[in-house]
């Protein structure tokens, strides 16, 4: 006989109660006269603290018996196991749980990261173009429309990356009138250029920096990107707790390590192939990672500039080369003016 | 026999008391963790119910403890619904947005992110409510749980009416705000049949509020006042103006007091709130209080931040532990309770979980 308290449930009035076990039932009787039976199998375990041993029904709710703990040996074979970690993790194991969810993170892991490099070549540059489209259309009021500035920008490109302006999938470069220092490959074979990283830089430097970008579109860097960031991260950062991405997300794409290391040296090779010194590339570089946050925040933050990149430019200089100038004059002056509006127009606005 | 009175003094012989202790906690937190981390998160819901288990199961009141129904599959589906509704207004949302900017519709682009903040805090208060609601009604004590008949749909209302209201005073307006959300909250509530009951003013928060203001208005006033003196003193003509580095150390310092005082002055009126919502909250014959001063508050935030940097992260999962602890700790319930007829609740048993205030990142505190 063990003594016990129960409560039904219907109330919060504890009933004193004598328990014992018979026929894999509970048998329950009070000094009234009052008795009930329970089957073993609607009784489960709840967790207490260490001085009860705490019972409730499977089928009623709010029915609980409070016994004392050392009445856990007799009542085991009527309880069987307690739920501890959760019903799915319990049936297997702990250990075996652990080594096989492991194994399971690891490899949605590193699938996550490794698949957008496989897919993304295969990802028609068509889709791509749809999604740059919808994501920034015309650029709005927010775009440099100077005719001869922007023929020179593109001149610029043409030179480091010859041909890669035309065709339904050529490059389409765009200078926005935004004051940070920035230039960002976008979805869609998109760059742009805002306006401090053209009118504060030697276009020999912007060359370098146009085709870092270039490389990133040819080599569907973006693609991957836009694949890892709406992949594996948009899973990662469900279940991390935060649903509420930020909106800049998906402007800002972040390209992998080995993907900066390989357009750095994409970009190296075209500005040889062009006869364009790479002195200037690295000079930016290195003025940019030492300049105050303020200036090159933005540019930092999508570009990770060490000096060791800054390096690898300033090692692909060749003394005994006839380096030529990127732009000529008038085609330098026409660049700087790109965000500069006739005063007729500066009036319609 | 039929009244449990709840005694009023007396460390052992508190109405409401933990009676856990970390050592006894720390199987579920390096399980918790480890399951976590091998099941790309997913455990969490159930690492959640467990922690609760065993929190409830160590708070005794008067002279049965709490109980913790819940289960991680519930608020595993619940955050999958919530996934499911919410999902695409967040897709939708991060392109609308960029594309808008990218085209230089900035009026239509804020226009869009305006109505986006007012469907988060509309969900927001919507969550906080529900958050509530589904605890109590997966809380027991005696046999008997809470719970509200209320979904909460207007208190999502109100809470954005008084959040705006509030946002166009500078928030000077914040304490009744707060009180009448409480209230609202509260009254919405009960457990078993007997409803909670909350009359909370703003009787002695109202100059608590105002410190918020005025003491880091007061510091920068009298920092500024001190770097003048200083700067007056160093100043020597002829320099051409330049400002002595020592002046600089002086403005970052006048800028990190303010950052410092005004959380510190916010944190001083949310322990006077939460003292006096406590008092202003009654169950029938119970009433309740609540012991916790600033400094005790600050105590648990700084030991909280400690035990994570220390521990290298493991402390976080100490986090749930320490603050539920501190509130039993803290909690007072004065008065006295008839078991026999305190009867079942009969409000519907919510299903759909907190999913809702998970998704918002919304804690145990204050809930």
């Amino acid at each position: 006989m063990i003594e016990g308290r129960l409560y039904d449930g219907l109330t919060a009035h504890p009933h004193d109660v004598r328990v014992a076990v018979a026929d894999g039932r509970l048998e329950l009787s009070q000094d009234s006269g009052w008795s009930d039976s329970v089957d073993g199998a609607a009784l489960k375990r709840l967790d207490a603290d260490p001085s009860a041993l705490r019972l409730g029904r499977r089928d009623q709710p709010g029915w609980r018996l409070i016994l004392p703990p050392d009445a856990e040996d007799e009542l085991t074979p009527l309880l069987g196991k307690q739920e501890r970690y959760g019903r799915w993790i319990d049936r297997v194991g702990l250990v075996p749980a652990l080594i096989t969810g492991g194994a399971i993170t690891a490899a949605v892991l590193a699938v996550g990261y490794i698949a957008p490099h496989w897919i993304a070549p295969h990802v028609p540059m068509s889709w791509e173009r749809n999604v740059g489209a919808a994501l920034v259309g015309d650029f709005g009021t927010n775009r440099c429309r100077n005719a001869k500035g922007q023929r020179a920008l593109e001149t610029l490109v043409e030179r480091v990356a010859p041909g890669s302006t035309k065709g339904p999938n050529g490059i389409k470069v765009a200078a926005l009138n935004i004051p940070i220092f920035n230039a960002a490959a976008l979805p869609g074979g998109y760059i742009v250029v805002f306006k401090p990283a053209i009118t504060e830089t030697d276009p020999d430097a912007l060359a370098g920096v146009l085709a870092h970008e270039v490389a990133h579109v040819r080599r569907r860097h973006v693609a991957e990107a836009l694949i890892r960031e709406l992949g594996i991260g948009a899973l990662i950062r469900m279940f991390a707790g935060n649903v509420g991405a930020n909106a800049e997300q998906i402007v800002s794409l972040s390209y992998t390590r080995s993907n900066e290391a390989q357009a750095d040296s994409d970009a190296i090779r075209m500005l040889k192939r062009a006869n364009i010194s790479p002195k200037p590339t690295a000079e930016l570089f290195q003025t940019l990672s030492k300049a105050s946050p303020g200036f090159s925040a933005a540019f930092l933050r999508s570009h990770p500039l060490s000096s060791k990149r800054a390096e690898q430019f300033e090692q692909s200089f060749d003394s005994k080369a006839h380096y030529q100038r990127a732009l000529s004059q008038d085609q330098t002056d026409a660049l700087y003016d790109i965000c500069w509006k006739r005063p007729a127009e500066v009036k319609d606005s | 026999m039929d009244a449990l009175a709840s005694p009023s003094a007396g460390d052992d012989a508190r109405a409401i008391r933990f009676t856990g202790n970390w050592r006894e906690y720390l199987p579920i937190a390096i399980t918790n963790a480890l399951l976590i981390l091998c099941t790309l998160g997913i455990y969490r819901f159930w690492a959640a119910a467990r922690q609760r288990r065993y929190l409830w199961s160590r708070t005794l009141i008067i002279d049965d403890t709490l109980e913790w129904t819940g289960t991680g599959k519930e608020m595993f589906i619940g955050f999958l619904i919530v996934i499911m509704i919410l999902a695409p207004f967040f897709l939708f949302f991060q392109f609308l947005f960029p594309a808008l900017m990218a085209r230089g519709k900035t009026d239509a682009a804020i226009g869009v992110l305006m109505l986006f903040y007012i469907g988060f805090i509309y969900l927001g208060g919507f969550a906080r409510f529900r958050a509530l609601r589904y605890r109590l009604s997966r809380s027991w004590w005696h046999g008997i749980r809470g719970g509200s008949d209320d979904p909460g749909w207007n208190y999502g209302g109100e809470y954005l009416g008084r959040f705006f209201l509030s946002a166009m005073t500078m928030f000077i307006i914040y304490p009744w705000v707060a009180t009448g959300l409480w209230n609202s909250r509260w009254n919405a509530m009960s457990f078993g049949e007997l409803p909670f009951r909350a009359n909370l003013d703003t009787e002695g928060l109202k100059w608590r509020w105002a410190l918020v203001y005025l003491v880091p208005i007061a510091v920068l006033f009298v920092a500024m006042f001190g770097a003048i003196l200083i700067g007056a003193s160093l100043f020597t003509p002829g320099d051409g103006g330049a400002m002595p580095p020592s002046l600089g150390i002086l403005l970052i310092g006048i800028i990190v007091l303010f950052y410092i005082a005004v959380p510190l002055m916010t944190l001083n009126w949310y322990a006077k709130f939460y003292r006096k919502a406590a008092d202003a909250t009654t169950l029938g014959e119970l009433s309740f209080g609540f012991e916790a001063s600033t400094l005790q508050w600050l105590g648990l935030f700084l030991g909280n931040l400690a035990l994570a940097v220390v521990t290298l992260g493991f402390g976080l999962t100490y986090w749930g532990y320490r603050n539920w602890s501190f509130m039993v700790r803290h909690a007072r319930i004065y008065g006295s309770i008839d078991v026999s007829h305190l009867t079942q609740s009969t409000t519907h048993a919510p299903g759909e979980a907190e999913g809702f205030a998970d998704a918002f990142d919304i804690g145990a505190i204050g809930a």
